[in-house]
């Protein structure tokens, strides 16, 4: 299949393969492994998931989740700390261990992957666990737990990987070549890279990080040889994601991603406790007791997973007064508790069928992934917001993991899917600040990745010798309300009038989600630049929050917004009308200054207000008062044989004055809201 | 060209015609010629889609993971430029923009449209008062139905402005059409550029009612009463 390249070389055809890989396959290496069994490749795909986590493979061609010696294939993300620094990890430490050691039995720690210790997540009140007193600047969450240890969840996530590597190992054959290890859609560079991390702690080869709904539709689409338009509704234990994906030829194409990274069938079981603990008259907080916080929430579990099958479940509970009480539930009543979070599942997926410009008619099936949609009441409310019966022939618990192996499959060049790729997107808008605080974007939410844009600027000032570039990334109109990712400086920019500088800016987002941005300065060819990390840091809250936040306040945005710019117009204007008054006094007249310092100040007084429009009709009267000065000045300009630009310049000032000019520039404003946050 | 890698002629194509190396890309190069399409508006979506697929799939920075650095340069710029030039032919709106644009027009925000006149200056094709004054009266009709409630004139408003819209984008069509048979291409342009005005100010208006709708769905969203009370 693989020759060695002789002088000149000659790249290889076939898909990708990690040089470690290309090595061994060699012939005459020494290197020998262990044989697979026949038919398996040893590359795996693992499903990292908040409540529980897989293994696969791909065997003769299909993928297929490996099994432990009971015939399971699920690995509780439960991790049990003991006392002499040892570890469980899985089923006995949900079940056994995490009832009896709440503290220092970790669970959903993939919750807490790449937070701090003040995010919501680790302040919540009905948490079984004990966080350890941050160190000053310490921006990582650390769970206390027995042996006086402290563990990061990057260190808790290690321990499952590690488990499922032994597993893969046992039935594969030592070593692995590698994993692909899927992560929600929403997970932000900071997380990316902590599960990477976490990888590398577990001795595994990360080949790729893959999205959790593209991987869900690459199990379904290879299999099936799909070709179409799909979302996927992830509902898992923790995460709410939805994806539009495009299937074709090979091409697997996100169209828009959307979600909400604080929804799961872990608030199911927290909507359900919290019935539980009324039922019991206890504090919601349940007295801050974590063994019954945690005996609570898993009371909520086992009562929902039973009423997926029965229509009443009684659960019996140890309050921890010596008395045991039994409660009973049945499934209308949990349906009833459960339904106003499931309701929070609507607006992501409006909006991400909206962004991916579809309706729900024009989809061509919708595929559940996570062990939420096995519960009839999400099945139902998926047939309802889609209009047609969603596909769940494959367990939607394996399905991540499924896709997982085909894509390391693939990585590794096995068993020949035909070429595949696939085509991501930037999750949250990127753009520049700009005069007034306002944000100008160059790339869109949503734009496939790599991309670039470039965009040019100008300066704002006279003699203006430097643009501060302050880079940032949100929906939201205001520079206040996005996420700050940098800030530069160009500097040695020769002072000029204001608006003649030329600044090109360049954004370059690589395939990786990573921005470049470059500037540069046309007329003198002076250049900077920085790479910045887009979601460095930003938690899927954070992501969330903002998009949410781009909706609700569409309406003030553009409120503030115009605010802002009528300010920077009245600015620009007084400057402009300061610096002719200094530059020719000889043609201003007693009248034409009287009537300028009149608008002057009416224009100063209208700035200080906070009615737009005020303002506008401020600037319009200054614009009117220096009219005479200003067709004077554009005469003697004329005059003095000054073309090309300056007559333009002087032109257009004039020309702003026109009833159809200033119509058009109304309009242009008033329509911004809609425009900007689509 | 001399491929970078075996130092042999490599064709025109994306890879080489001798080892299969990816070569650079023309960074000089149109939307229209790095998708392979007629440099003209009437474009077959589907095919040009697929074309889109199929560039992807050769040259996406995936393929080249484990490649020369030179060719994952490459890769990069190449998608980096598949990409923009898909986005901007794509949608209508911004492939008839696009394609006056390289004519030389700009069909910009407030002004208007200019094109290249007589000796470098730049002739101004003003936004026509009739239209501002219509759009103006549109808005505040929107406005007051909003601020009343009136979804249904809303609706009734929105049918309006989108009839206006679909007939301009037909103008539009048409109007490349003439202009491939023109001789006076410049003029011949002109009624599409007038078209294209006035398309901006109907997306808006269509945007404004689409915040309109979002905001009626999302109230209709909130769920009616806790369950647990």
């Amino acid at each position: 299949m693989m020759r060695r390249a002789k002088k000149p070389p000659t790249p290889r055809k076939d898909p990708p393969v990690p040089e470690a890989l290309f090595q061994i396959s060699e012939p005459g290496e020494t290197r020998e492994k262990a044989p697979c069994p026949p038919g398996m490749t040893r590359a795996i795909g693992i499903d990292l998931g908040t409540t529980n986590s897989l293994v696969a493979s791909v065997k003769d061609g299909k993928p297929v989740a490996l099994l432990d010696d009971e015939g399971e294939a699920i690995v509780p993300s439960v991790v049990h700390y003991a006392a002499d620094g040892s570890t469980i990890v899985g089923k006995a430490a949900r079940d056994q261990l995490a009832p009896r050691f709440p503290k220092d039995t970790i669970a959903s720690a993939k919750r807490f992957v790449g937070r701090g210790p003040s995010d919501a997540e680790a302040q919540r009140k009905l948490t079984p666990y004990q966080f350890a007193p941050a160190a000053a600047g310490d921006p990582v969450v650390r769970f206390q737990v027995a042996g006086g240890r402290a563990v990061t969840p990057v260190e808790v996530s290690a321990e499952i990987l590690r488990a499922l590597r032994e597993r893969a190992e046992a039935q594969l054959g030592e070593p692995l070549f590698g994993a692909v290890i899927t992560v929600p859609a929403y997970f932000d560079d900071g997380q990316r890279q902590a599960t990477r991390d976490a990888g590398r702690i577990a001795g595994l080869e990360v080949l790729r990080l893959l999205n959790e709904p593209t991987a869900a539709a690459l199990a379904y689409g290879l299999d099936k040889a799909a070709q179409g338009t799909f979302a996927v509704f992830d509902l898992g234990g923790g995460t709410f994601d939805i994806s539009i994906l495009a299937l074709e030829n090979g091409v697997f194409e996100v169209k828009a991603t959307g979600g909400d990274s604080a929804l799961g069938g872990d608030d199911f079981d927290r909507a359900i406790a919290g019935h539980f603990l009324k039922e019991l008259a206890l504090p919601e907080d349940a007295g801050g007791d974590p063994a019954l916080a945690r005996r609570v929430l898993d009371a909520a579990r086992a009562a929902k997973e039973a009423l997926t099958e029965n229509a009443v479940t009684s659960i019996t509970l140890a309050p921890g007064n010596g008395k045991e009480t039994t409660v009973s539930l049945s499934r209308t009543a949990m349906e009833a508790l459960v339904r106003p979070v499931l309701a929070r599942c609507t607006g992501p997926v409006r909006r991400a069928l909206r962004d991916a410009e579809l309706t729900a008619a024009q989809l061509d099936g919708v595929i559940l992934v996570g062990g939420a949609t096995r519960m009839p009441l999400v099945r139902q409310f998926v047939h309802e917001q889609f209009g047609r019966e969603p596909l769940s022939d494959i367990d939607p618990d394996q399905v991540v993991a499924l896709g997982a192996a085909v894509q390391a499959d693939l990585l590794t060049g096995g068993t020949g899917h035909g070429d595949v790729v696939l085509l991501d997107v930037v999750p949250l808008s990127l753009g520049l600040e700009m005069m007034g605080g306002v944000v100008e974007r160059l790339i869109h939410r949503n734009s496939t990745i790599p991309c670039g844009a470039k965009q040019t600027f100008t300066t704002y000032a006279d003699n203006q010798t430097g643009f501060d570039l302050h880079v940032v990334q949100g929906e939201r109109e205001l520079v206040d309300d996005c996420r700050s990712l940098a800030r530069f400086k160009l500097a040695g920019v020769p002072p000029m009038p204001a608006g003649m500088a030329r600044l090109e800016v360049t954004f370059l987002v690589d395939a990786d989600g990573i921005l470049r941005v470059s500037a540069r300065e046309e007329t003198t060819g002076i250049e900077s630049s920085v790479s910045v990390k887009p979601t460095y840091g930003l938690t899927d809250e954070e992501v969330e929050r903002m998009l949410l936040d781009s909706f609700a306040h569409a309406e003030d945005d553009v409120q503030t917004r115009q605010l802002a710019e009528q300010r920077v117009e009245a600015d620009r204007i007084l400057q402009a009308a300061m610096a002719a008054m200094a530059a020719c006094p000889e043609l201003l007249t007693d009248d034409d200054r009287r009537r300028i310092d009149a608008a002057t100040r009416a224009l100063e007084a209208a700035k200080a207000g906070t009615d737009h429009g005020a303002i506008r009709r401020a600037v319009e009267g200054l614009d009117a008062a220096s009219k005479d000065f200003a067709a004077r000045r554009m005469n003697r300009a004329l005059e003095q044989g000054l073309r090309g630009r300056t007559v333009g310049a002087v032109e257009a000032e004039v020309e702003k004055s026109e009833a159809a000019g200033d119509l058009a520039s109304r309009l242009e404003r008033a329509g911004h809201a809609g425009h900007s946050h689509r | 060209m001399i491929c970078w890698s075996c130092e042999q002629e490599a064709g025109a194509a994306e890879k080489c015609a001798a080892c299969g190396a990816l070569q650079p890309p023309d960074l000089a190069a149109d939307h229209f010629t790095v998708l392979g399409l007629p440099r003209r508006f009437d474009v077959d979506a589907k095919a040009a889609e697929a074309r889109f697929r199929a560039l992807s799939r050769e040259i996406h920075p995936d393929r080249f993971a484990t490649a020369d650095p030179r060719a994952r340069k490459f890769s990069m710029q190449r998608t980096v430029q598949l990409n923009e030039a898909w986005k901007a032919l794509k949608d209508s709106i911004r492939r008839a923009e696009y394609l006056l644009s390289l004519d030389g027009w700009e069909v910009g925000a407030e002004s208007g449209a200019s094109r290249p006149g007589q000796g470098g200056a730049r002739e101004r094709l003003p936004v026509p008062p009739a239209l501002l004054g219509e759009v103006l009266e549109l808005r505040e009709e929107l406005a007051d139905a909003r601020a009343e409630g009136d979804d249904a004139r809303v609706q009734k408003l929105a049918r309006d402005v989108r009839q206006r819209a679909d007939e301009a984008m037909a103008n539009v069509a048409s109007g490349f059409a003439a202009a491939e048979a023109a001789t006076d291409r410049a003029r011949a342009l002109e009624p599409v550029a007038h078209e294209l005005i006035g398309i901006r100010y109907w997306r808006r208006f269509l945007d404004e009612v689409a915040v309109h709708d979002e905001a009626r769905e999302e109230a209709a969203d909130t769920p009616k009463g806790s369950a647990r009370a």
